[in-house]
Order: structure tokens, then C-alpha cells, then sequence
């Protein structure tokens, strides 16, 4: 990255695709896009991208696509704020401006040779999704690959059918919270799908992204299991706003989520204040 | 470069300086305040502490990214608004004032560069102008590794000797605003330099308010997260932030869009000055914010001054200024806040 210029500039990028993965009132929606001018924007799974929709603001999105997907970059982003609700109501063809990437990234080159477990809750299969299919188009570099992932309701479920298209490709479990009358799988909150289904800690690295509460009961279940801290990954999520470490609001003790983080392993994070 | 300049001969040389643009402090009812001057007799350096710092002409309060513009078939358009190429000499600067710009410095630089912050600071002289009488009854300078004619930050620091100052220059910048008017600077003699040195003992002596052993404090917060402290501390906080608004090191911002109601889709990016003093400054939008309470952002403020930044940058991120005792409404005083922090529990 050029650090001399304007980091604050966003460059404009057009909606090129936007499908409704959940309605209603958590709705989320999977944007595609393309930059209008190459600037050389590389991301690393995990980096996050400050998204503008002009007159409205930003907001920190982390990317769900692969680096290897050179084509677009994808976001997929619960309604919530003043900002993603904007990004809601855009049709494609719409121009958004886009700035980064931020942040540090899932250390996969450590990864090498190990089997990876993804765990994630909701939304926050988004984030997960850029490091899954990173190591699905490197299969070849990981041992077996398997996801756990949950859901409130069936219909919270995001990516489904990219969920039945890669049932193919790795182990896949998935659960929701309360039963409902059609689902065949497993019923329960995810850290209990991963008590459930106990998966072994030998050569693993496991990685969770979902609300903060899963998050902490995943990490207990795993440290159960007898994983070790240094196996669990995951990512933290702050308010920012300027995305580069000095607005002074995403810090948790001296580390600046929106620069140092978002990857976290426990062994890291468990030090950390929990201010998040 | 070290010059005698007669008090006398002092507008001859201000003259000389409005070549750029000149900001010193002038007095407003019954505040002083850094702003432009026209004329010697505008700068008044008698003047107490400032109501804010110089900070606010490198990082003003108010600054502009860009402007956005969007039709209704076209691309949006995006502007950047650099700040303007304006030479600025800050004349009078305290060193408290002149060394907390060092530290916005070490924030704004590093490994992304702030190009509006570096714009404004790379055409900006400090001149400062030394203590010697505390300009604040809550100056505490030497506690924080400063004096009242600490040098740090400055191009040129003036010391009042009575009829002259003892001018000291410290850069090349410094060199070339003496140069402007080399004829009206003479050699300091012996006697010049042994009553510099007599003001500037005295002048440190008349600093009252102290924390001893301050450097007991950053390693005290280790263990402080979960201290009752926090909240017994914060308890009378009105969350007004004045402590942060009128702190020359404080420099957390916010950016927001401008947009006028009848012109949804022509406006402005804004950078304007925020607080962790303000319950929303850390509040996700689902509602969950992890600094809930007075507690919490009371803890933020004195641990990221006295122990996060002294980790990353090696100072404490306050230089002693005292405006934050002087101005706090409900009078927590970060003197007797660090002091308690120093004697917990022993």
C-alpha cells in the first residue's frame, strides 16, 4: 500500500451483483463488487473495508471473498446502522466508494499442513468465508477441512446454497437455535453442535467468527475438547471510523482493532482487557 | 543560535514575521486565544494559559476530506480538499503546547501518514515563549518530563529578561525567521546567558503542583482494570468531555458525512474532534458498547495517557498543561487521580 497518499479518499466501485441471503428484520444481503478505476487493492483473509455510501458515511465490512477471487470483492452485511441500511436500499449498478484493506489477516501460512475447523454464528460467516474458500482453492496446502455453522432460525441460515455446494467439498454441520419442523440437522446453540459432534484437537486450528456470546461458550467447549489456546482463532469487531489507528475509539488496551486486529488467537486475546 | 532581541525592537521584527501568516495570543474578555494578528499590538505575551492549545491550527477542529457530488446518471465525483499551502508562524507558543505537538506527531504519522495533519504541520513555525511564571496555578510540566522551558517541538523559544528577550533557535526554520531581520538580533552576552539561567531555575521552582514518582503509575495501571477506583473516581463525571476537548495531546476524531437536506447527494466528508468522554464514542450499532459507563471511559482516559501510549510511543501523552483541572466543571483532577493511582493499594 501507498501510505503517502490521502488514506481517507475512498475509490468508487460499482454494485455489480446483491443477493438477499435473509429478509426481515435481520436482514442480510451479499453485495459483489468491482472497482471502476485498478488501484491494486490486494486483501489477505480476515482484512476488513471501509464501505461509504456517500451522504450517509461508512462502516468497517470485513470481505467475505477470497483473494483468489480476482473478479469482485464480496461483502455480506446485516442491516443494522445508518450506514448498512443505505448499503441495503442500493441497487446494482450503484456506485459505493471502498477504502483499505485493514487490518491484519488469518496467519494461514502457519497453517500449512494442519486440519482447519471453521465455526460460525450467523453473520459472521461472512468473515469466515474469505479464509474458508482461501483454503478450499489451496486444499492441497491444509489437511481436512470442516464447518460448523449456526443460525437462529432456517431462515437466518446465510449462503445456503453455497452451504449445499460445499456439503461436497468438506464436512459441514450445521444447527439451529429452536427446532422447527422441516430441519434435519442438528438443533442447538453452535458451541453445543461442537460438544455434540467432538471434534479431535490433534493438528487442528479452529476458527470462529459470530456474536461475541457464542464466541465465548465455542472457546470454553474447544478448551473442553482439549484444544490448546494457541488452535483457536477468531475475530474481534469494535467501532471505527477511521480504520487506520488513530481516531482513538476500536482500542482494546493498546491495540487498535482496526490495525493490530481483527485476528485474534485466544492466546493473544485472553491477555487483552475485555473491552470489546 | 542563541540572540538578544530588545523589547523595544520586538515590532520590527513581528513585521518582518507577517510575511506569513501569524498566530499568537490575543486577548478575548477575559480569556486568551491563538488567532491571526495584523498588527505587534494585537499579541499580547503577558497572557495566561490559553483556552485551547495551538493543536487546533495543525488539527482543527473542523476539517473537510472531500467533497462529494453525485448526479443522477453519473458516476459520484470525489474532490479532495488538502488544506491550502499557508505559511504559518504560531508565535507565544507555551512548551507544554509546543511539546504535545511531538506527540500528535507520533499519531498522525507512523505507518499511515495523515496527509491533512502533515499538510498544515510541515508549513507551521512554533515560536515559543518560556514560563516564568506558571501561566496556570495547575501547571504540573516537570512531573510529565517537562519544564517550563523545554524546548521539544519548538523552532525558536523567547524568554523574558525584563527590557529583552534571550531568543534561542533550535531548527533551520528557527534560523530563517531570526534571518528575517538579522540586524535587530545581538550576541548574548555572559551576563544575558547567567540571567537566563537564574529566570529558568527560578521559573521552575514556582511550578506548586506536582506528582512525585510519577513513573510508578504506568506499571501501577497493570493491575487496575477491575479496581472499584474507576468508579468511585468517575462518580461526579458530567460526560461533558472538556477534559479532552481542551487537552492540546487528546486527538480522537469522528468523520460523518455533510449533506444538505434539499441536496441529499452534494456534500462533504467531515473530520471533527470527538471524545471517549461521550457514551456513543464507542457504541456498536447493534446498541453493545464496551465502554458502558463514566467508569470505563474515565479508565480509558488516564490509562491510554499514562500507560498504552507510554508502551507505543515511549512519553506520557500529557505535558502538563493543566487545562483539563482548570476547566473540569465537577473538579476531578487528574493530579490527584494519578496520585491516588500511585498509592493504590500500598
Amino acid at each position: 500500500m501507498d501510505h503517502n497518499s490521502n488514506s481517507y479518499i475512498p475509490k468508487l466501485a460499482k454494485i455489480i451483483e446483491i443477493k438477499e441471503e435473509v429478509g426481515g428484520a435481520r436482514a442480510v444481503k451479499t453485495f459483489r463488487t468491482q472497482f471502476i478505476e485498478d488501484n491494486g487493492f490486494i486483501h489477505k483473509p480476515g482484512q476488513c473495508a471501509m464501505l461509504s455510501v456517500l451522504g450517509k458515511g461508512e462502516a468497517m465490512i470485513s470481505i467475505s471473498s477470497s483473494p483468489l477471487e480476482k473478479d469482485y470483492l464480496q461483502f455480506s452485511i446485516l442491516k443494522m446502522g445508518r450506514v448498512t441500511s443505505a448499503l441495503h436500499e442500493t441497487q446494482e449498478g450503484d456506485v459505493i466508494g471502498i477504502r483499505g484493506p485493514y487490518g491484519n489477516s488469518f496467519p494461514m501460512e502457519k497453517w500449512k499442513g494442519k486440519n482447519l475447523i471453521f465455526i460460525g454464528g450467523g453473520i459472521g460467516l461472512a468473515p469466515l468465508w474469505s479464509v474458508l474458500s482461501t483454503a478450499l482453492g489451496k486444499k492441497q496446502e491444509f489437511g481436512n477441512l470442516a464447518l460448523f455453522y449456526g443460525a437462529r432460525t432456517s431462515q437466518d441460515v446465510v449462503f445456503k446454497q453455497e452451504l449445499e455446494e460445499l456439503k461436497n467439498k468438506m464436512t459441514v454441520h450445521l444447527s439451529i437455535d429452536v427446532e422447527e419442523p422441516d430441519w434435519k440437522e442438528y438443533v442447538g446453540f453452535v458451541p453445543l453442535n461442537i460438544l455434540d459432534k467432538k471434534p479431535s484437537p490433534k493438528n487442528v486450528i479452529t476458527i470462529t467468527c459470530g456474536p461475541p456470546i457464542m464466541i465465548k461458550f465455542v472457546i470454553q467447549n474447544l478448551q473442553a475438547l482439549g484444544f490448546k489456546d494457541e488452535q483457536i482463532y477468531t475475530t474481534v469487531e469494535n467501532k471505527m471510523k477511521c480504520g487506520i489507528g488513530k481516531c482513538g475509539r476500536c482500542n482494546i488496551g493498546l491495540h487498535y482493532v482496526c490495525k493490530d486486529g481483527p485476528v485474534y488467537s485466544w492466546a493473544e486475546l485472553k491477555n487483552l482487557p475485555q473491552e470489546y | 543560535m542563541d540572540k538578544i532581541l530588545l523589547k523595544k525592537a520586538f515590532p520590527q521584527w513581528v513585521k518582518k514575521l507577517q510575511a506569513y501568516r501569524l498566530i499568537a495570543p490575543t486577548k478575548d474578555g477575559n480569556i486568551w486565544i491563538y488567532e491571526a494578528v495584523t498588527t505587534p499590538e494585537d499579541i499580547d505575551l503577558e497572557f495566561l494559559t490559553t483556552a485551547l492549545s495551538p493543536k487546533k491550527i495543525i488539527f482543527p477542529q473542523r476539517e473537510v476530506y472531500f467533497e462529494f457530488e453525485k448526479g443522477d446518471n453519473d458516476n459520484p465525483e470525489i474532490k479532495e480538499t488538502l488544506p491550502e499551502d499557508d505559511p504559518t508562524i504560531v508565535f507565544g507558543v507555551r512548551p507544554c503546547d509546543a511539546k504535545a505537538v511531538t506527540l500528535t506527531d507520533m499519531v498522525f504519522g507512523g505507518d499511515f501518514e495523515d496527509v491533512y495533519y502533515w499538510k498544515r504541520r510541515n508549513q507551521t513555525y512554533l515560536v515559543g515563549l518560556a514560563c516564568n511564571t506558571p501561566p496556570n496555578p495547575n501547571c504540573f510540566c516537570l512531573s510529565v518530563d517537562g519544564s517550563p522551558h523545554s524546548k521539544d517541538g519548538l523552532d525558536i523559544l523567547l524568554t523574558d529578561l525584563g527590557d529583552k528577550y534571550y531568543v534561542k533557535s533550535f531548527t533551520k526554520n528557527g534560523d530563517k525567521l531570526l534571518n528575517l531581520a538579522k540586524n535587530l538580533f545581538k550576541q548574548p552576552s555572559a551576563a544575558n546567558k547567567k540571567e537566563l539561567q537564574k529566570i529558568q531555575t527560578e521559573s521552575e521552582k514556582k511550578i506548586i503542583r506536582q506528582i512525585n514518582n510519577l513513573k510508578k503509575v504506568p506499571p501501577k495501571l497493570k493491575d487496575m482494570w477491575d479496581s472499584p477506583f474507576w468508579d468511585e473516581e468517575a462518580m461526579s463525571c458530567l460526560r461533558c468531555g472538556i477534559c479532552t476537548y481542551m487537552c492540546p495531546t487528546c486527538h480522537c476524531f469522528d468523520i460523518n458525512d455533510e449533506v444538505h437536506s434539499s441536496a441529499p447527494l452534494k456534500g462533504q466528508r467531515i473530520r471533527t474532534w470527538d471524545t471517549c468522554q461521550f457514551p456513543d464514542f464507542t457504541m456498536h450499532s447493534s446498541g453493545h458498547n464496551p465502554r458502558p459507563d463514566k467508569a470505563s471511559r474515565l479508565r480509558q482516559r488516564i490509562m491510554h495517557k499514562f500507560k498504552y501510549f507510554v508502551e507505543k510511543h515511549k512519553n506520557y501523552q500529557c505535558t502538563g498543561c493543566g487545562r483539563c483541572v482548570t476547566k473540569c466543571p465537577v473538579s476531578i483532577d487528574i493530579i490527584e487521580v494519578l496520585e491516588k493511582v500511585r498509592d493504590y493499594g500500598s
